[in-house]
């Protein structure tokens, strides 16, 4: 306890606590997770709060993370600057956000983001191909992947604009009850 | 103002037009002399500010955003997506025409632009003083206006169009139309309009559609709407530019470039980080940064630019948001906010001001839930609470008197907070199987993974009850346990009979007396100890259940009619949980197999069945239907006939083993019968992965269903009526070897069955594969034997307590079976869905039925007489009654009386309180029915928005050809004129 004592101090602990899903002790487990990562990089001691960053290479070898398609893009989309390199508050941030607890339209909001490959706000046509493709590793062909753009597009666009808002991405996500649980990663 | 905004979005809703109020708005200004002057087109100026609008972006940072998810405006919120990209084109633009126009216009412009869309509201320092953009001056104007509007009597005009509002309701700034020629106010007019503006719909409005994401021309698509946003700075720069797309930021680079381009890009920076190699979304920053020979550096221009430009913003660092790098992500934040602006300054803006003012008033729990539901940043955030916390201890001291108070109760509850967060971390801990559930979703997913959850939360449930039963009933039996004579051979830990007769385990041991330890220690009547434990434990249940199957369904059918299944969710449902290797590949080889299908299934829609096959298929649903249940009836009435004769083989046959008859039986029923209506399968193609579970399901619970029943009958009929000595004690130990040989088949089959499926897979018949983990007869097999614990806690209280030990165990066996013998399923399965199925059949059939059997054992039965706590006694309920009569006799208990014998004795009671349930169950019928009807009309309003704004943009597009070439002279006066003819698009519309 003493060792946790000096990490944190427990305004801070406090603070993280009311901004995140996590308990004291999650967060401290992430914090390690976070410090094992870099531990020549990240302090011990957050008391200050040095502005310590973990490059992105060091965050996608996180089991957690890398396998996972999507990988660069969730890292990009929670690092402050987007390129990658996580302070803690940003590490904290995204597993927070792709907790248990989080509520769904948290979720699907940063779903989005995670799927808007190219940041316009919009998932167009490209982004799309861009999930497709990273979705089955390039297994379809070029044809098959505009043909599921094009469906997807038609199914969820509520406006018909040929690209789909952060709403019409809720209203698809409503319909789709697993993404709750899929949206996860344990840690 | 935050009162103004509130109403806008969460009052007015649909029936409140907007339409009808922008014309009032109109209306209203209509006698200005701008607007007499301004043509017609002219007004239309507001076009873009309807685009980005701020009233969703209120809507997003508004506290409520949690709670109004479901709400029709939430969505409209999305709209504010065109809010950055206000912003970030205005980096492109002052910086291509400080490097194509050196003597750059760009300074006055520069300051006003950027700050307009960086500090929408704070924009009070003295540059926009002269233009309408101070916020206060928005919003009371806009107050006024909306309160004029209110009062109008147009107001209730029913104006169709959704899309027109924006235009006319802009007209309101006829001062600025009048200038429409002076680039800088006309801009900030738009912003002030763009402020004020309520109207949720921008998401309809064309925004930059095309210039970014779409192929087709950004010049085209964009331009008519760059006017809104650019138009404080020279607007005639910018059109036409030739290297217009090029110069385009971050985002926008990436999607409107050619595939060329990006390629281009991409192999300059992938020989320079590898780890972006792939990434096409690779952003811009970086780009940037390792193009450094690259010629067209006008992006490179633009975004130094961008970067002084972002520092010069007062009180914004030059880091975060405003970091080129990071234009491109900062421009989704809007969607929530106020993205420009740092974590530190956030909550200053007036988006923030709004959301820290309706946060004060709210408990400390709704606003760490508020504060945590918003996706910002973790300093923001953190921000934002010490702001309200700051500003909440602020408020009592107005108020002397209650300073102390608030206090007081700040620390109560600061300390309720800590205490609460404490117990959650204690409760978390004692959830085990963390890792063990990681690796197992990690490999096969949340489909099988929600079958261990279920197990664990079945778990949970019998280490509540054991704990209960435990406390309040073996612990007080314990003290006065007398010696148990009997022999213990080992033989008994399968058949519970013999030694265990005389344990607490059993229901005979338990005393009837009160028990008393010294004269003056408090007495503790078993009888009703036992009666309220069991009942408590089943009322606990019933709740839990009951919550847990209504936050279930909540989740999962938010609405059950939208469900489709549909190519989108397979693409944007990928389950993030898979973390392992091989498993992540297999699930991407099972999708594009999946999506395969979808798309052969979409190509050749729907397949006409020839008679020949209809009367086939139709055929084999049948054949198969009628043998599954005939083949449950004969098991249903081999059970009766065994259990009919088991008390006369009972009496014949006095070994040990003979006992064991019923169980196996019954066990390799259950083993044995739903192995083979999965076989089914191969005889009734059903299309649909989701029907052939659901029908598995239906067969499979109508035979263990069946099968309890016909036990329960020949139990509570046959057992209790035979006269036997002590029957509750044999019903119990049968229940106790159900139980136990249930649990000994589950592990031989894990153990035999599974690990020779999979020997029989690898190594003889290579083409049957690896096995799929059947998730519906694993988990129909744990509500049966939920059932029976259920109805067996009562005669046997120790029964929680061996389940829970047979479920620790089960875990660690499936566990391991599934990870040696098991491979991924291949089809996706609806798992949180499932998970709502298994829970509702828990709740009903299964717990439904405990509760029916148990209330007939204690309204009905007649306690033997020589054993237990209710010996002697005409009915279990009996007890109760005497109870009551002899609090009765106490003056001080006539409360508990009176509740008893008007309340839960009373018929009269129960029948008014089943109406007035009915009553509500009605109301609340009709408001969803209200509810559904109003999903569709809003459903309808966004498709009819969206034609509406394509409808625009075709003549958006066919205005600009008509004047391209009716006046191809002067390149300026083109611009103009067609950054005026799109809005009298909108305007004549």
């Amino acid at each position: 306890m003493g060792n946790k004592q000096t990490v944190f101090t427990q305004e801070q602990l406090e603070a993280y606590q009311d901004c995140t899903f996590f308990t004291r002790k999650e967060i401290m487990r992430l914090f390690y997770r976070y410090q094992d990562l870099a531990p020549q990089l990240v302090p011990l001691d957050y008391t200050s709060c040095p502005n310590v960053k973990v490059p992105y290479e060091l965050i996608g070898s996180m089991p957690e993370l890398k396998d996972n398609p999507f990988r660069q893009r969730i890292v990009q989309v929670f690092s402050e600057d987007g390129d990658g390199h996580m302070t803690l508050d940003n590490f904290l941030d995204m597993f927070s956000v792709m907790s248990e607890m989080a509520p769904r339209d948290l979720k699907a909001y940063y779903a989005f983001k995670i799927y808007d490959f190219n940041d316009d706000n919009y998932i167009c046509a490209w982004d799309l191909e861009q999930t497709v493709t990273r979705l089955t590793r390039g297994e379809l062909s070029a044809e098959e992947v505009s043909l599921v753009c094009e469906k997807v597009l038609d199914e969820a666009d509520g406006d018909h604009d040929g690209r789909l808002t952060l709403e019409d991405f809720q209203n698809m996500i409503l319909r789709a009850p697993d993404f709750l649980s899929t949206f996860h990663i344990r840690i | 103002m935050s009162a103004y905004y509130r109403n806008n979005g969460y009052e007015e809703d649909p029936e409140y037009s907007d339409s009808s109020r922008s014309r009032n708005y109109t209306q209203g200004y209509l006698k200005t002399r701008d607007y007499s002057d301004s043509p017609g087109p002219l007004n239309n100026s507001d076009y873009p500010s309807t685009r980005r609008n701020p009233y969703s972006e209120d809507s997003r940072t508004s506290p409520d955003y949690p709670g109004f998810l479901a709400e029709p405006d939430y969505p409209g919120s999305q709209s504010d997506p065109d809010y950055p990209r206000i912003r970030s084109n205005p980096y492109s633009e002052d910086s291509r025409r400080s490097s194509d126009y050196p003597k750059s216009l760009a300074e006055p412009d520069y300051i006003g632009s950027g700050s307009n869309p960086y500090r929408p509201g704070s924009s009070r320092e003295p540059d926009y003083s002269e233009s309408q953009r101070s916020p206060d001056f928005a919003g009371s104007r806009s107050s006024g206006n909306y309160a004029r509007s209110r009062t109008n009597p147009d107001f209730l005009d029913p104006m169709g169009e959704p899309d027109y509002p924006g235009a006319q309701r802009n007209s309101h700034h006829p001062g600025l139309r009048a200038n429409s020629n002076h680039p800088g106010s006309r801009g900030n007019s738009e912003y002030a309009g763009s402020r004020i503006s309520p109207y949720r719909d921008s998401r309809e409005q064309p925004d930059y559609p095309g210039a970014e994401n779409e192929a087709n021309s950004p010049n085209i698509f964009g331009e008519p709407d760059y006017p809104g946003a650019e138009n404080n700075r020279n607007p005639s720069n910018f059109w036409g530019e030739p290297d217009y797309p090029d110069a385009e930021d971050g985002p926008d680079y990436g999607s409107s470039e050619t595939p060329e381009m990006t390629r281009e890009f991409l192999s300059r920076t992938s020989s320079i980080r590898p780890s972006f190699r792939h990434g096409d979304d690779g952003p811009l920053g970086i780009l940037e940064r390792e193009n450094e020979g690259y010629p067209g550096s006008i992006e490179m221009n633009s975004m130094e630019m961008a970067n002084p430009y972002g520092r010069s913003v007062p009180g914004a660092p030059g880091t975060g948001y405003v970091n080129p790098a990071f234009v491109g992500e900062s421009s989704l934040g809007p969607a929530y906010g106020d993205p420009p602006l740092s974590g530190y300054d956030w909550h200053k803006s007036p988006e923030g001001q709004k959301l820290i003012a309706s946060l004060i008033p709210m408990t400390s729990r709704d606003r760490i839930k508020a504060i945590r539901n918003q996706p910002r940043t973790m300093e923001e955030k953190r921000n934002l609470r010490t702001v309200v916390d700051r500003e909440k201890s602020k408020q009592p001291r107005g108020l002397l008197e209650l300073r102390c108070c608030a206090r007081c109760l700040n620390s109560v509850s600061l300390a309720y907070r800590r205490s609460k967060n404490s117990l959650s971390e204690l409760l978390n801990s004692v959830s085990p199987w963390q890792k063990t559930l990681k690796v197992i979703g990690g490999k096969f997913g949340t489909s099988v993974l929600s079958y261990f959850n279920f197990l664990r939360w079945l778990l949970k449930f019998n280490i509540f009850s054991f704990i209960v039963t435990f406390s309040f009933l073996i612990i007080p039996q314990l003290t006065m346990a007398e010696k148990n004579t009997l022999q213990f051979t080992g033989w008994e830990l399968l058949t519970g009979a013999g030694y265990f007769r005389d344990t607490v385990m059993y229901y005979g041991f338990y005393t009837n007396s009160t028990i008393r330890h010294g004269p003056s220690g408090a007495s503790y009547n078993m009888q009703l100890a036992y009666i309220f434990t069991i009942g408590a434990c089943l009322i606990v249940c019933f709740f839990s259940l009951l919550f847990s199957m209504a936050r279930y369904f909540r989740n999962n059918f938010i609405n059950p009619h939208i469900y489709s299944r549909g190519i989108a969710k397979l693409i944007f449902c990928w389950d993030f949980t898979v973390t392992h290797e091989k498993a992540v590949k297999l699930r991407q080889k099972n999708l594009s197999t999946e999506i395969r299908e979808n798309l052969s299934e979409i190509r050749q829609e729907s397949i006409k069945l020839t008679l020949h096959q209809w009367l086939l298929r139709s055929s084999a649903y049948l054949a198969a239907w009628v043998v599954s249940t005939g083949v449950a009836v004969a098991c249903c009435v081999a059970v009766y006939y065994l259990a009919d004769n088991n008390l006369q083989f009972l009496k014949s046959h006095r070994n040990a083993g003979a006992v064991l008859l019923l169980p196996l039986v019954v066990s390799c029923i259950n083993l044995a019968v739903p192995r083979f209506y999965s076989a089914f399968r191969l005889v009734e193609h059903y299309e649909v992965p989701r029907h052939e579970v659901y029908i598995l399901l239906i067969r499979n619970i109508f035979l263990k269903i069946s099968i309890i029943g016909i036990l329960c009958y020949y139990w509570l009929n046959m057992v209790a009526l035979a006269g036997e000595e002590c029957w509750e004690t044999f019903i119990g130990q049968e229940i106790y070897r159900l139980l136990l040989m249930d649990f000994v088949f589950s592990l031989a089959d894990s153990f035999l069955g599974e690990f020779l499926r999979r020997i029989i897979g690898m190594r003889f018949f290579t083409s049957l594969g690896l096995q799929e983990f059947d998730i519906a007869r694993n988990v129909l097999e744990l509500i049966y034997a939920q059932t029976l614990v259920w109805i067996g806690t009562f005669f046997c209280p120790l029964l929680p307590f061996i389940q829970m030990i047979a479920l620790f165990i089960m875990f660690y066996v499936k566990n391991i079976s599934l990870i040696v013998n098991f491979q991924p399923a291949s089809k996706a399965w609806r798992a949180s869905q499932m998970m709502t199925v298994f829970i509702f059949l828990l709740f009903f059939p299964s717990f439904a039925g405990v509760l029916c059997i148990q209330a007939i054992t204690i309204w009905r039965l007649k306690p033997s007489a020589d054993c237990g706590p209710f010996r002697g006694l005409p009915l279990f309920i009996q007890a109760i009654y005497s109870w009551i009569d002899t609090l009765s006799k106490r003056p001080s208990y006539l409360w508990v009386v009176w509740i008893y014998r008007h309340l839960i004795g009373s018929v009269h009671f129960f029948f008014i309180l089943t109406l007035i349930v009915l009553i509500i169950t009605y109301l609340y019928w009709q408001i969803t029915e209200g509810r559904k009807i109003m999903i569709r009309l809003l459903h309808e309003q966004i498709i009819n928005e969206g034609k509406d704004k394509m409808f625009l943009i075709e003549k958006l597009i066919k205005l600009q050809d008509a004047e391209r070439r009716a006046s191809p002279s002067s390149f300026t006066q083109e611009r103009r004129d067609v950054e005026v003819r799109p809005e009298a698009a909108w305007g004549s519309l």
